[in-house]
């Protein structure tokens, strides 16, 4: 390397003229002004619409009649276009487009320096604000969608009468998924990905800065339109909603399909600045083989969204097409094809559960080495775990057709693909075992973890094989097994991963120790609770029940009950879990600066984390996984809790 | 990139030379593509797969009208003469020539902005209504999202005019014109894509599809 990549302060570069103070237009925008704008740009919008709409005509008699569909969905184009005006989403392109490029004292206005708490309610482009501000959306969209369920629950569970309307029950079906499905995508790769990657890898922020801050705020942008579908209706069959009951459903889904089409490009984003930013930004001597194992389930994540995302959002796009502008995409009357929908659905649909799976069990991985202090088992299988899956998860959607009449010539094949991707998945628990194996371990939260998800997992994953199976899922498909099954993988896998890593990564993100005793208490109430709830929804599903009802036969009360008994044993361990958090955040115990003594770069800077991470950027000799070598390191285990004493390990 | 090596210029939001700072930028465009790509293939699997089953008999344009191919191609050779234009002006500038930059980007913009405009008359005169069949709807948004394509093409082309003319862009600093022209690369691939299409796949193959009594599909709202 010659000196022309040496960095130089910024401050000694030659700068652009400044245009007023630091900051500029952002000085004046913050969530207030943000969400005002959205508001007013939607009323406006809806008012036009109103305005200009055509009266109705007889001439289309076959097409979807149109109802208020233009007004509404007018409203939800001008609440996304509003948030972003009002955030300040489009000063940087407008900027950029007249020329006006921003100084180093822009830069880092709008990093949030000397803004106080302010900062998380700017679009503020520091990747360890918007790492905060995903940490807390996931939370947030987690209790929503938590308290779903325990109504969900809660009918299921009381069999003698009728607690909500059927299509308020129904709402509270699709709108549960949607929003879990969200919270879950998001809940790794938004904290700790946006948090952590960077500085794991030695770079001093994202590649694409406001456009982290433009995906972070995209998300916040897609919310409101899913819970005012509650209101308009409700999303009533499911969180898939197959055509052509999307058609048909009230203007409500609309705002289905508005936090879909944003969502997805809020996801697009992230996935590229996440893919360029671990590519690019890597610090010197960071060579893929010795790059943290957490960073490539996060490329894996990314690219599986990258690729994928887009079909879901054209399933909705195209949706969103047939109600405001009749066209006939998926209405058969006239040419359309529902199949059309469920496979652009399902691309994404399927791929998508391992981008919510991908990176907590990356995360696992990385903290057991720390826990249990020794290398990663076959680092290279991981590698090709994480590459096995993201390859095939490509050609599996379809089984989640086999009953559709799609294409039974398929349903074989696709049974065969599904299976194979067991495999590459495979590889990811034994990577876990055999870290673990003869390993001494020091059992602390994160690491707990580790074994109530591999149970998780050998649970969901052997269900998921014997679904995948063509004459299983004749017998088993849309019964209470197939919901049990993919809780166990989303929620026993995916959710309880997820606490690992926030357990595992809260000190460097909060700068203070999260309250073991109260959060394991929480964490392994919320575990048996998990155990009984779907564990005893297999026996439903076996016995026959259907999901998606609220009425039953009495012969499926028995496993009901225990199931809404688990559920609510799951929410008193959550709610002890997030007072654990919550108390720890505010005033837990002040952590050092690597408190377990992980040789990773980020325990390599100090709590809380300064503006640009590293001083001088770091140098990277070793991999990380150097536990139990005869190291260099020892020294530095010893001075564990001592703050002053800290070394760069690998630099 | 000899220019680069003797004082390289630096960005001055993050120290690093504008070269490397380029690399990084390259390989989000890359991936912008990609991620762009998988939506245009979206739609074109949506036309191929309705074409293909021609569901109850309902892919052909009622009245008998197919969109006329030439507009499609003609759309097509303007963007790609704009794109080449660009990528002339992009080698000028590496060169060491901004003039030329300046003058292929003004052209190039202008052109996309005409073809911009082509295709809102394209979308405004088809020879049918969007609602009609499966073949008009997909037609329809094909046409559409190259509309959605061009208006943001002409605009980042026109930045680069904006951009070079005021000294943002310049002979030691050029990359950020190679972006905005791999970027118009690929739009060209996406509406050529459009074209073949529209132009290969009229009538279904399935010329015996099943048919079903027509249905009206209630509405509550
Ligand atoms: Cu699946």
């Amino acid at each position: 390397m010659s000196s022309a990549t040496e960095v130089m302060r910024p401050e000694e570069v030659p700068q652009p003229k400044q245009y007023g103070k630091p900051g500029g237009f952002l000085r004046h925008t913050n969530i207030i002004t943000g969400t005002v704008s959205g508001i007013v740009l939607a009323a406006i919008a809806y008012l036009v619409a109103g305005a200009l709409r055509p009266p109705p005509s007889d001439e289309n008699a076959l097409a979807l009649p149109v109802g208020l569909d233009p007004q509404f969905a007018a409203m939800y184009i001008g609440w996304t276009i509003g948030l972003l005006l009002g955030i300040g989403a489009f000063d940087g392109p407008l900027r950029w487009f007249l020329g006006h490029d921003l100084t180093h004292e822009d830069a880092e206005y709008m990093a949030g320096a000397g803004q106080g708490k302010w900062r998380y309610f700017k679009y503020t482009t520091d990747h360890k604000v918007v790492g905060k501000q995903y940490l807390v959306m996931s939370l947030v969209l987690l209790g929503v969608g938590g308290t779903l369920a325990m109504m969900i629950r809660t009918e299921l569970g009381i069999t003698w009468m009728e607690v909500f309307n059927p299509n308020v029950y129904n709402s509270i079906i699709g709108t549960h998924g949607m929003v879990m499905v969200i919270a879950m995508i998001i809940v790794v790769s938004g904290p700790i990905g946006n948090f952590i990657v960077p500085i794991m890898i030695g770079a001093r922020d994202m590649a694409f800065p406001r456009l982290n801050a433009l995906s972070f705020w995209l998300l916040f942008a897609a919310v409101p339109p899913l819970v005012s579908s509650l209101f308009l209706g409700g999303i009533r069959d499911g969180w898939s909603v197959y055509q052509p009951l999307n058609s048909q459903a009230p203007v409500g889904m609309l705002g289905y399909q508005t936090t879909i089409i944003v969502f997805a490009f809020s996801t697009g984003i992230a996935s590229v600045n996440l893919i360029t930013t671990i590519v690019t930004m890597r610090a010197r001597g960071m060579t893929w083989s010795r790059v943290p194992i957490f960073v490539y389930g996060i490329i894996g994540s990314s690219v599986m969204g990258l690729i994928w995302f887009p079909m879901f959002q054209y399933s909705q796009i195209l949706s969103w097409s047939d109600r405001v502008l009749q066209s006939n995409f998926f209405n058969p009357a006239q040419g359309g094809s529902v199949w059309l929908y469920e496979n652009l659905f399902w691309l994404l649909g399927h791929p998508e559960v391992y981008v919510i799976v991908i990176p907590g069990t990356a995360a696992l991985m990385e903290l057991t080495t720390v826990f249990v202090r020794k290398p990663l088992f076959s680092y290279k299988l991981a590698i090709a775990g994480i590459f096995g899956v993201v390859g095939i998860s490509g050609i599996v959607w379809a089984h989640h057709m086999y009953m559709t009449g799609f294409a039974p010539s398929a349903n074989y094949p696709f049974m065969l693909s599904t299976e194979l991707i067991s495999i590459p998945f495979g590889f990811l628990v034994l990577v876990l075992l055999g870290t673990i194996w003869r390993g001494k371990v020091w059992t602390r939260l994160p690491m707990m973890a580790v074994y109530a998800v591999v149970w998780n997992k050998v649970v969901g994953g052997i269900t998921g094989v014997w679904l995948s199976d063509v004459p299983v899922d004749q017998y088993m498909h849309g019964s209470m097994f197939v919901v049990a099954h993919f809780h166990f993988m989303l929620m026993g896998a995916a959710l309880f991963s997820a606490i690992a890593a926030i357990a595992y990564w809260f000190p460097k993100m909060t700068g203070r120790y999260l309250n073991e005793r109260i959060g394991s208490i929480g964490f392994w109430v919320a575990f048996a609770g998990f155990q009984l709830c779907f564990g005893s929804m297999f026996f439903a599903g076996l016995q026959g029940m259907p999901r998606r009802v609220l009425q039953f036969d009495n012969a499926f009360n028995l496993s009901n009950w225990l199931s809404t008994i688990g559920a609510y044993t799951i929410g008193i361990g959550t709610v002890i879990f997030l007072y654990a958090i919550i108390t720890s955040w505010r005033g837990g115990q002040t952590a050092p600066m690597n408190p377990w003594a992980a040789q990773t770069l980020e325990w390599t800077v100090p709590n809380p984390v300064p503006l640009e991470n590293f001083k001088v950027l770091p140098v990277v000799t070793t991999d990380p996984y150097n536990y139990g070598v005869p190291d260099p390191y020892a020294s530095q285990v010893a001075d564990v809790g001592d703050e002053t004493s800290q070394k760069v390990s690998v630099s | 990139m000899s220019t680069a090596a003797a004082d390289p210029v630096l960005s001055p939001t993050t120290g690093e030379p504008v070269a490397v700072v380029a690399r990084r930028n390259r390989l989000g465009i890359w991936l912008c593509i990609v991620s762009d790509a998988a939506g245009t293939v979206s739609l074109l699997i949506a036309y191929a797969y309705l074409w293909s089953l021609n569901v109850n008999g309902g892919w052909a344009p009622k009245k008998g009208a197919w969109a006329p191919d030439w507009l499609f191609w003609a759309i097509v050779l303007g963007m790609v003469v704009a794109c080449a234009l660009l990528w002339w002006g992009v080698k000028s500038v590496f060169a060491g020539h901004r003039e030329g930059l300046v003058v292929a980007a003004t052209l190039s913009s202008l052109l996309l902005l005409a073809m911009f405009i082509l295709q809102i008359w394209q979308l405004a005169t088809f020879p049918f209504d969007i609602s009609e069949s499966s073949y008009t709807s997909a037609t329809f948004w094909l046409a559409l999202s190259n509309a959605f394509h061009l208006s943001l093409g002409s605009l980042l082309v026109l930045a680069v005019v904006n951009r070079t003319r005021a000294g943002k862009i310049g002979v030691d600093n050029p990359f950020q014109s190679r972006l905005v022209a791999m970027w118009i690369t690929w739009l060209c691939a996406a509406a050529l894509l459009g074209a073949i299409f529209t132009t290969a796949m009229k009538d279904s193959p399935n010329t015996d599809p099943p048919a079903f009594q027509s249905f009206t599909q209630p509405h509550t709202s």
